[in-house]
């Protein structure tokens, strides 16, 4: 079995491609698409729900429903009126109620998408159904969405809701009435229509300075003395003051990350432009090539002593 | 004495000698088993229901929700069982690039199970999907959000099994066409023939290249469910592990695959190839294993590991499953043996199986109050998917040249793909197969009856 190079010059030349593949990963790291601490850009809009301030009227509801064209939830209330148990395939938004067993007093709280500045679904999203739009939004386009539900998985907030009992399922989930508002320029209909202000809507930056300035101005009333959504899961677009526990809430306990970091940070270097693949092809074509070809120059005589011909 | 001309025999008394030169076809068992129209009615119900689902909504047909928003179809049919098909992979690599030579004879069994369990699993994903009208997206690259590992594997799963895969299954169908083909049909894939050869390296390379892609990716999908998933399994190391996952249970499953059809169909073995299949198998569990525990250690959870919690029991089960192999399967004695060979190869798949099952479904935890557990349409459906593969396998080994086997049991003779005279009697009769003229030429074989 001879062979043109001997395993010495194998093991140098594939050194080589080592050092090659290497000096291209370290050249390719220079911008990075999602930072583990996302940066709001200045035209973000947000959302600042305060739950000292909610009554818990639910006024924002049926606006969210008549404003996206959503059905009535009635499947509690036993057919009669709009009574959902989460945020599920007809509901884009809704008022909670916390109450701790034994304990005095209660906690509203409203959940809708979160807006991420970094969003998870996004970033996992194959063919950009769900995508960050303009002021930040996350709007799903129906036209590009396979349903691999990819974005529930990925979700921390467990936001993005799917159609289980249709043929031609949607993606439901709020999106800051984008195409039915904002584009408008009108705010989002939960925000327009709360009573209260215990939602209000603005640019993200007034929002989180005015939610500060909650915190300066009355030290002890909230918890934790900060904003929810400023740093979780990279910082989001929904802000959140609260006087109970977030995690009681429901609001989970997030690192200050972005997940898309987290899931992209290797691969988003070695997928760059292809270039771990190709350089893979060619360390894996350099050695299939040089087996190939004894495996060739072997051939005539293997098919000569067995008498038969060979096999791939 | 040399590996090759080693004699040795196990306890039972099986001989072990170097019996595997070539894929030769089962002549002489017939075709329509009991077993296989067992396996082939719970398919017909399977492919059933499955049509049915395409025109009707996801929920009534599987127990998943949107807190549990994959189901079995996705995390047994997919993510698991493409595991047990990357014996194309691992031994594709042993073989052509660490030229590991004597794996070139199991590559078709390895190639043609590889192919069933990636041609069945895209079938339960395409099944699995809401909107597969929508799919049409991937031929248009600039809708790809290119940083998805979901577009990863949407892209390169097909593309692996209807390109690289089935360019690699070819040459064995082509066999079957000139052996049995009229002397036209021999010209032609005469003429052909050194076309494929001169494509042959160069499609092996994406035949390689894009499985590593998507097993690794597969691991990276669920990177993005973050805290969701148990810390002991969430980790970035993830898709490494999914990827060394693969590789082992495709080592494994086709050293299972190869000892239990050649046991069915009274095959003599091969004790240097199961020794090479052994040895490689206990090498892909320990790097696991040490990626796995370093992975672990790196992270600060090893005292969770050990914390003797449910979640650190399963850890440690399945941790175990691929240790006892990678131990056992050191000592040559036990590569020696078929039984042992057997049992350590059957480990190491649940092993492996269990790696890449757990994250997305046990050690799934979604913040929500919410539970799943698969429907009976559900597990009917993912069953019909795993019963076509072993028809598939079942109808593969007998019209083509899959199983390894003795040169001398090659007889050229083909199964005509024919239905036998008396097909309106069930259960059937032994197919003759056999043409009366061509195997009175036969050489004796070594296969006892």
């Amino acid at each position: 079995m001879t062979s043109a190079i001997n395993r010495r010059q194998l093991l140098r030349r594939f050194a080589g491609v080592g050092g090659a593949l290497a000096a291209v990963s370290a050249s390719a790291e220079a911008v990075e698409e999602h930072p583990a601490h996302p940066v709001a850009p200045p035209d973000a809009i947000a959302m600042l729900f305060d739950n000292t301030i909610c009554t818990g009227c639910r006024a924002c509801m049926p606006a969210c429903n008549e404003a996206n064209g959503l059905p009535a939830d009635s499947l509690m209330s036993g057919g009669i009126w709009d009574m959902p148990s989460d945020l599920n395939s007809k509901t884009k938004n809704i008022i909670k109620v916390y109450e701790e067993p034994g304990e005095p007093g209660y906690a509203f709280v409203k959940r809708q998408c979160m807006h991420c500045l970094d969003p998870a679904c996004v970033s996992g999203c194959p063919f950009d159904a769900l995508k960050k739009n303009e002021w930040g939004a996350v709007t799903w386009t129906g036209s590009l969405c396979i349903g691999c539900r990819y974005c529930e998985v990925a979700c921390p907030f467990d936001v993005p809701k799917f159609e289980w009992d249709r043929w031609n399922p949607k993606v439901v989930k709020c999106e800051f009435c984008f195409d039915q508002r904002l584009t408008k320029n009108q705010e989002p209909a939960c925000t327009a229509v709360c009573p209260t202000g215990a939602v209000i809507f603005g640019k993200r930056t007034d929002l989180l300075a005015k939610a500060k300035e909650r915190i300066v101005d009355s030290p002890g009333k909230y918890f934790q003395q900060r904003v929810y959504g400023e740093h979780e899961a990279g910082g989001t677009q929904v802000l959140y003051l609260s006087n109970v526990a977030f995690e009681r809430i429901g609001l989970p306990k997030l690192a200050s990350t972005s997940l898309a970091h987290y899931a992209t940070k290797v691969t988003s270097v070695m997928y760059k432009w292809l270039t771990g693949p190709i350089l893979m092809a060619g360390v894996l074509g350099f050695a299939i090539r040089h087996n190939w070809n004894r495996h060739e120059a072997e051939r005539p005589k293997r098919e000569k002593d067995t008498g038969f011909p060979d096999q791939l | 004495m040399s590996p090759l001309n080693a004699r040795t025999s196990d306890t039972a008394g099986t001989t072990l000698i170097n019996h595997w030169q070539r894929g030769v076809p089962v002549s002489r068992e017939r075709v329509f088993t009991p077993t296989l129209i067992f396996f082939a009615v719970i398919a017909f119900i399977g492919f059933t229901l499955a049509l049915i689902r395409f025109v009707s909504p996801l929920g009534r047909f599987s127990g998943m929700n949107d807190a549990y928003a994959w189901g079995i179809w996705k995390t047994f049919n997919v993510m698991t069982l493409t595991a047990l098909g990357s014996g194309p992979l691992a031994l594709g690599i042993a073989a052509w690039v660490f030229n590991r030579q004597k794996l070139h004879v199991v590559m078709r069994t390895a190639l043609v199970s590889g192919f069933l369990f990636y041609a069945t699993g895209l079938i339960a994903l395409g099944i699995d999907v809401g909107r597969p009208w929508n799919f049409y997206s991937a031929l248009m690259p600039w809708r790809w959000n290119s940083e998805s590992a979901m577009l990863e594997i949407s892209i390169c799963m097909p593309l692996y099994c209807a390109l690289f895969l089935s360019f690699e299954i070819l040459p064995l169908i082509l066999e079957r066409f000139y052996y049995t083909g009229s002397g036209h049909t021999k010209r032609i894939l005469v003429r052909a023939s050194p076309y494929l050869r001169r494509m042959y390296p160069f499609m092996i390379i994406g035949a390689y290249v894009i499985p590593l892609m998507h097993q690794s990716s597969l691991g990276g999908l669920l990177l993005l469910a973050g805290t969701k998933i148990n810390p002991l399994w969430q980790s970035p190391c993830m898709p490494l592990l999914y990827l060394l996952a693969a590789g082992l249970c495709g080592i494994g499953f086709v050293t299972f695959l190869l000892l239990i059809t050649c046991l069915r169909y009274s095959r003599s073995l091969d004790v240097g190839t199961l020794i090479e299949l052994g040895n490689l198998l206990s090498c892909a569990c320990l790097l696991f294993l040490a990626v796995r525990f370093i992975d672990l250690a790196w992270r600060r959870q090893l005292p969770a590991a050990f914390s003797m919690s449910r979640m650190s029991l399963l850890l440690l089960f399945e941790s175990i499953l691929i240790a006892v192999p990678a131990i056992v399967l050191r000592f040559k004695a036990a590569r020696e043996t078929p039984r042992t060979l057997l049992k350590m190869a059957t480990l190491a798949c649940l092993g492996g199986m269990l790696y890449r099952f757990i994250p997305t479904t046990i050690a799934f935890d979604p913040a929500r109050k919410a539970s799943y557990f698969p429907s009976l349409p559900e597990v009917i459906m993912a069953l019909g998917y795993i019963s076509v593969g072993i028809v598939g396998f079942g109808l593969a080994v007998k019209f083509f040249a899959v199983l390894p086997g003795d040169d001398q049991d090659w007889n050229h003779v083909f199964r005509p793909i024919a239905l036998p005279a008396n097909w309106m009697q069930w259960p059937w009769k032994v197919v003759q197969t056999d043409a009366p003229a061509k195997s009175k030429g036969e050489r004796p074989s070594l296969v006892s009856r």
